[in-house]
């Protein structure tokens, strides 16, 4: 049976799927962490080959906490932290108020640009969890599992991103 | 504690119906609810998925990495001759020296501290060089001659005795069953069987087979045999003929010789002839040679 299980995750298609299934989420979560979607890319990469070549060494179901893991304990000697680049989807809500008043507008576009000043402003592990949770709409207890911590420490770094953003926006004011 | 994520609880949809509406008449609700939707509208950029796939499959056809032998070459052939050199000096060092002198033949040479030694011909002394300065202590067969520089004790040991000093001159011999010593210079004690015996400058000992034969002066300043001669103080025939073939590195052998007379004199160590000669006329013998640096001692009948 774990012999089996074993190379499934050597053959190359079912490699592949994962692959697919993971590789935005991880990236993203990587370039939240970090800021710079090319080393995002990189340790993306990296945590990949090393499944790939340790597919015998590693089931399938444990794959997924294996790049993860890879991707937690990586570290940059990136000087700073870079600014995340965000954008906003162009096919999206706000389309249908597009018979707005240009001030609307205006003003709608204005707080969109704060917002992503407020978010570059968390810390890392509060931005991390909200993004995730935001942009790639992850449920509490898969951001918790990803980033190994708990469901409650999920809610809490959200519910404090929340009021965070709150307070950056009361400044802007 | 619940409470207090009440607004990760929003944001995933879980409050209930009166927990929304408490928080619907909070004033900073509004504000929330524009967070919510805007960054329910973000993204982050695109990227070559497929690309970056065929790269981490291809990673696994690349050969590993393989350190060249070359690369080590070097440091293989350093580290030997590092290990190398290790031994020797410390082989060097640890080991016992050894000095000889083949028959015939004189070796002078100096000891860590310089202090100075002449090897007789035939004779062999080994030492340690580790720690010699304050452990100079060295092993003798045969004759040497030592000067010795100042400093700790010095110490001569043999099968048959020790001898130990400080700073002088002195010659020790230790042939089969005879143990001479001479002191050139300052003082010397000499052990031989629980005997003890201190030399002072001028007075020669020696021993045979458990006794003192021999106690007296002596005019020398060196011994002879470092100038072309050399010296016997009440010496047996055997012991002479010995010395002789030692000296000219011969072979000789005695035939039915019964003569017990004690030799005292001395020989040249650069003319066989002569020496052959004095030998045989003090003890009415005959000599002939039988092969090369063969020869054989007779009575005349």
């Amino acid at each position: 049976m774990s012999n089996y299980t074993i190379s499934e995750t050597c053959q190359e298609n079912v490699f592949s799927h994962f692959f697919k299934n993971h590789i935005k989420s991880l990236r993203n979560f990587l370039t939240y962490k970090y800021g710079n979607e090319e080393q995002a890319e990189d340790i993306a990469q990296e945590a990949f080959i090393k499944l790939w070549q340790n597919c015998k060494d590693v089931p399938l179901e444990k794959a997924k906490s294996y790049i993860y893991t890879i991707a937690n304990n990586s570290s940059l000697n990136v000087i700073a932290h870079q600014k995340v680049k965000l954008n906003y989807q162009k096919t999206n809500a706000s389309n249908d108020r597009s018979n707005e008043s240009p001030e609307f507008l205006l003003e709608e576009k204005q707080f969109k640009d704060k917002l992503l000043t407020a978010i570059e402003n968390l810390n890392e592990t509060q931005r991390v969890a909200f993004l995730m949770h935001r942009i790639d709409g992850k449920k509490y207890a898969e951001i918790a599992e990803e980033l190994n911590i708990s469901v409650k420490a999920v809610e809490k770094r959200i519910h404090i991103a929340l009021l965070e953003l709150r307070k950056e926006f009361k400044n802007f004011k | 504690m619940e409470e207090n994520y009440k607004l990760a609880k929003w944001l995933n949809d879980e409050m209930t119906d009166e927990e929304l509406k408490e928080f619907q008449s909070e004033s900073d609700y509004h504000l929330y609810e524009k967070i919510k939707l805007y960054s329910s509208e973000l993204e982050t950029t695109n990227f070559d998925e497929e690309k970056l796939l065929s790269k981490v499959i291809a990673s696994k056809n690349q050969a590993p990495k393989v350190i060249p032998l070359k690369q080590n070459w070097f440091l293989r052939i350093a580290a030997v001759l590092v290990i190398g050199l290790g031994l020797y000096f410390s082989y060097n060092t640890f080991s016992a020296t050894n000095e000889i002198a083949a028959n015939g033949l004189k070796t002078t040479f100096s000891l860590p501290d310089n202090s100075e030694v002449v090897l007789n011909s035939g004779s062999e002394i080994s030492y340690k060089k580790w720690n010699w300065d304050s452990n100079r202590n060295l092993n003798l067969k045969g004759e040497a001659y030592f000067k010795v520089a100042k400093g700790k004790k010095f110490e001569v040991k043999t099968d048959l005795g020790t001898v130990s000093v400080l700073g002088t001159q002195f010659d020790v011999k230790a042939r089969k069953n005879r143990f001479d010593v001479t002191c050139f210079e300052g003082r010397v004690k000499v052990n031989y069987n629980k005997q003890e015996v201190i030399l002072t400058k001028g007075q020669t000992v020696a021993f045979e087979n458990n006794n003192k034969i021999l106690f007296e002066n002596v005019s020398e300043t060196k011994p002879s045999w470092t100038s072309s001669e050399i010296n016997f103080n009440k010496e047996s025939l055997s012991n002479v003929l010995d010395e002789i073939q030692r000296q000219y590195n011969i072979s000789i052998n005695q035939k039915e010789i019964e003569n017990k007379q004690l030799f005292t004199g001395k020989l040249p160590t650069n003319n066989l002839d002569v020496a052959l000669e004095t030998i045989s006329s003090i003890y009415h013998l005959k000599y002939s040679k039988t092969e090369k640096s063969n020869y054989t001692f007779e009575e005349i009948k």
